[in-house]
């Protein structure tokens, strides 16, 4: 093979050598990068720490979100449950029995012969009638019945009638005449029982 | 390779070896250390450690749904759920102050000390629940006052409450929910599973009490429930209570029921019971309180029962509103004597008259004509025996028998309300089919349609109608009825309203006692009725047990429906028709 080749080489015209020498296979020498390496080194180093510090920072912002939003979760709350609570004092103070009562404060009895204005012709249907106090309803129940040992049946000790018969119009005085002697003589002794509304 | 670069003096070199191999032991035992321990950790429990890191900081909190509220027919919340609040803990942060804190709530919830102690200072949990449904305004107060002192660990969440606002109006309809949540009586039990909804729950990290943005977060959120419309009127409603309340008490009776009914619709307005309760404070009451007395007793209808008698009698045209009776001072019937309330010789009465006059032996003697079979299917179309399926828990069908039962007393007894027993309800519906020309409407309570938890559909939208008598007979005891309130002929001249014409009819009859099953002397007093009487827009039933002032249907019962029934035609602004009043003969 190589006495082939260099019958070859010495074949070739001699105009041919130079261009035969560059064809010629050889190692070729290291090539110097000729690009800067600070450059790219300084870039990766942003882009690592860039992306560290925007990671920390998208993280502390989102941290910070959601101490905005708890905080303002705490706010949404509490107005919900204050106005929750409003509603519930109002739907109170609409309690039917509570009006009623406070128009009974102010002395309204329910009517109880109304009249009626057709609209279409203006006709008064019924005889209105005022209401008057008779019409008033009970609307608090009555007072619970005390137990037997709380509320004793009026004791009565019947004492002879004395002499004495006097006008209505000394009532006053005989009465308290006869208060000094039920006092001495323990006369009637009686209970009150809780007044009726 | 030491060796061979740096010769080194022998002891040296072996020292160095030594050394080396004490180190590698060393490394040897730490690692296999470790490696125990991770074994023991990631082999052995691993489930374990994984919930205790998991507790540590995972918050999961169940999100109630909002119940739904129940109102009345024009939206007004007779039960409402407000946003309550619960109070949790963090013991974790709170075992040290436990005490402090128990008592500052103790104080201010009226809460159980050692209770609160131990949840307190409860180990390796990091929640616990401190106090439930409380108003919001009370429980951040609380919550701020221990803030205040500078003890941390204590929270606020929204823990929804139930309110009724009206207390008592409808209670024995609406019922009540236990403190813990559970519906336990009325309409809140009934429609439980529509009311109630779907609970959520939420699952996050937190730290510092703040949720942990990228944290395992997990929501399923909560389905609130549906609200429930009736059709009671809450201003009716507290009306009826409040007059209803009045009658049984200056009667000194037991008890009593009061019902509204729209005429036309079947819609009840009204229905009371007393005594009743304040569903707000359900557990202080009395038990045989909490629900509803006109559903759940049942008792024999008495004379208003003759309404029904008496217009099917006319239906079949046996009888009209003059024909002729002559009741004699007794009426001996098999091995039985029928009396009337009132003493009297031999009376000449037209049916008019019998119903005016509330004779027993006329009744009885008018029903004679018809054939068990036919007066019982008559009864039985009036809805007596048959559950009113308004929606309402523990509804009795009341007690209508069989027709081959019926002997000649029985026929007879039955005809005046004796031998069979309803409830206050089914009485109303059967004497608003009166005066609904005729035709009987069932009843409802519900607006719209609901499903029980049963699963019934109820409410207006499943109303159905069905004639029981003809438009002719219903007119004509219709007038009859309007006898009864008129003083000159009727029983009852305390039911007129004025200005208005009223048909009703009084009821007084001999109550069962519970213990001896027989009448024990004591009356079931009613009165049921509807106006105007020749366009009726709403019929009112009121009656009351055991009254003991002696007072019958006419003087107890009519009263109290005369002021129902004004207020009800004032307020739906029905005016007067302006006819003049019935006219019939009652003798003859």
């Amino acid at each position: 093979m190589s006495t082939l080749m260099s019958q070859a080489r010495t074949r070739v015209p001699k105009f041919a050598e130079d261009a035969v020498a560059r064809a010629r296979l050889s190692v070729v020498p290291r090539g110097e990068t000729t690009a800067a390496r600070t450059p790219f080194v300084v870039m990766v180093a942003m882009l690592l720490v860039g992306g560290v510090v925007g990671l920390l920072m998208f993280n502390t912002s989102m941290q910070q979100a959601s101490f905005t939003a708890t905080s303002l979760q705490g706010k949404a709350d509490a107005l919900a449950a204050r106005q929750q609570s409003l509603q519930m004092q109002l739907e109170q103070l609409r309690d039917p029995q509570r009006l009623a009562s406070s128009a009974k404060e102010l002395g309204m009895v329910a009517p109880t012969n109304p009249a009626f204005i057709r609209l279409s012709d203006g006709a008064v249907l019924g005889k209105p009638l005022a209401a008057s106090p008779d019409d008033a309803m009970r609307i608090n129940p009555l007072p619970a019945k005390k137990p037997d040992a709380l509320n004793p049946k009026p004791l009565i000790v019947r004492v002879p009638a004395t002499e004495t018969t006097k006008t209505t119009r000394d009532t006053a005085a005989s009465s308290t005449d006869r208060t000094a002697t039920s006092d001495k003589k323990k006369q009637a002794v009686t209970t009150s029982r809780g007044g009726s509304r | 390779m030491s060796r061979d670069r740096l010769p080194s003096p022998r002891s040296l070199r072996g020292s160095s070896m030594v050394r080396l191999r004490i180190g590698l032991l060393v490394i040897t035992m730490v690692v296999s250390v470790f490696g125990a321990r991770l074994f023991q950790l990631q082999g052995v429990d691993a489930n374990s450690y994984a919930e205790m890191a998991e507790q540590a900081g995972l918050v999961k909190l169940a999100l109630p749904a909002k119940r739904g509220e129940i109102t009345d027919r024009a939206g007004a919340p007779l039960a409402e759920s407000v946003q309550g609040t619960m109070i949790v803990a963090d013991p974790t942060r709170t075992a040290a102050h436990a005490q402090q804190i128990a008592k500052v709530l103790s104080d201010k919830l009226d809460l159980d000390y050692f209770d609160l102690l131990t949840r307190l200072q409860k180990k390796h949990t990091r929640f616990q629940y401190i106090a439930r449904r409380i108003p919001s305004t009370v429980a951040t107060s609380v919550v701020q006052a221990i803030k205040d002192k500078g003890i941390k660990g204590l929270a606020t969440r929204p823990d929804p409450l139930r309110d009724y606002p009206g207390k008592d109006v409808a209670a024995n309809l609406i019922g009540f929910m236990g403190s813990d949540g559970d519906a336990l009586a009325g309409l809140e039990m009934n429609f439980d599973k529509l009311l109630s909804g779907t609970d959520g729950s939420e699952t996050y990290e937190v730290g510092g009490g703040n949720r942990i943005p990228l944290g395992e977060n997990d929501l399923a959120k909560p389905r609130d429930g549906k609200n429930l419309q009736l059709t009671i009127d809450r201003d009716v409603q507290w009306y009826t209570q409040r007059v209803l309340r009045a009658a049984v008490q200056s009667s000194r009776a037991d008890s009593g029921s009061a019902v509204v009914m729209d005429t036309r619709t079947g819609e009840v307005l009204s229905f009371a019971d007393y005594p009743t309760f304040d569903a707000n404070a359900a557990a202080k009451a009395d038990k045989a309180d909490l629900g509803s007395r006109g559903l759940s007793d049942v008792y024999e209808p008495g004379s208003v029962e003759k309404v029904l008698t008496v217009s099917s009698l006319l239906d079949q045209g046996k009888v009209t509103p003059r024909t002729r009776i002559t009741v004699p001072k007794e009426l001996p019937v098999m091995d039985r004597v029928i009396h009337d309330w009132f003493d009297h010789d031999k009376l000449r009465l037209t049916l008019t008259g019998v119903i005016a006059r509330s004779s027993n032996i006329g009744t009885a003697l008018a029903a004679m004509q018809a054939t068990p079979e036919k007066m019982r299917s008559y009864l039985s179309k009036f809805g007596l025996g048959e559950r009113t399926r308004v929606g309402m828990p523990g509804e009795t069908r009341g007690l209508l028998p069989a027709a081959d039962t019926w002997s000649k007393v029985k026929q007879a007894t039955i005809a005046f309300g004796q031998g069979l027993s309803v409830n206050a309800l089914q009485m109303t519906t059967a004497v608003n089919a009166v005066a609904n020309d005729g035709v009987l409407v069932t009843p409802s309570l519900v607006k719209g349609s609901a499903t029980t938890n049963a699963g019934h559909t109820v409410g207006t939208d499943t109303t159905t109608t069905h004639r029981v008598v003809s438009k002719k007979a219903a007119g004509q005891m219709a007038r009859m009825m309007e006898m009864v309130p008129n003083p000159e002929t009727g029983t009852a001249p305390g039911a007129q309203v004025p200005g208005y014409r009223v048909a009703g009819k009084t009821g007084t009859a001999q109550r069962v006692g519970e213990k001896c099953g027989c009448y024990d002397g004591t009356f079931t007093v009613s009165f049921a009725g509807f106006a105007p009487a020749d366009n009726p827009r709403f019929t009112v039933y009121v009656v009351v047990q055991n009254p003991r002032n002696g007072g019958g249907g006419g003087s107890i019962g009519g009263p109290a429906f005369s002021k129902i029934m004004s207020y009800v035609l004032g307020k739906y602004a029905v005016p007067p028709t302006g006819t003049p009043h019935a006219d019939l003969p009652i003798e003859w």
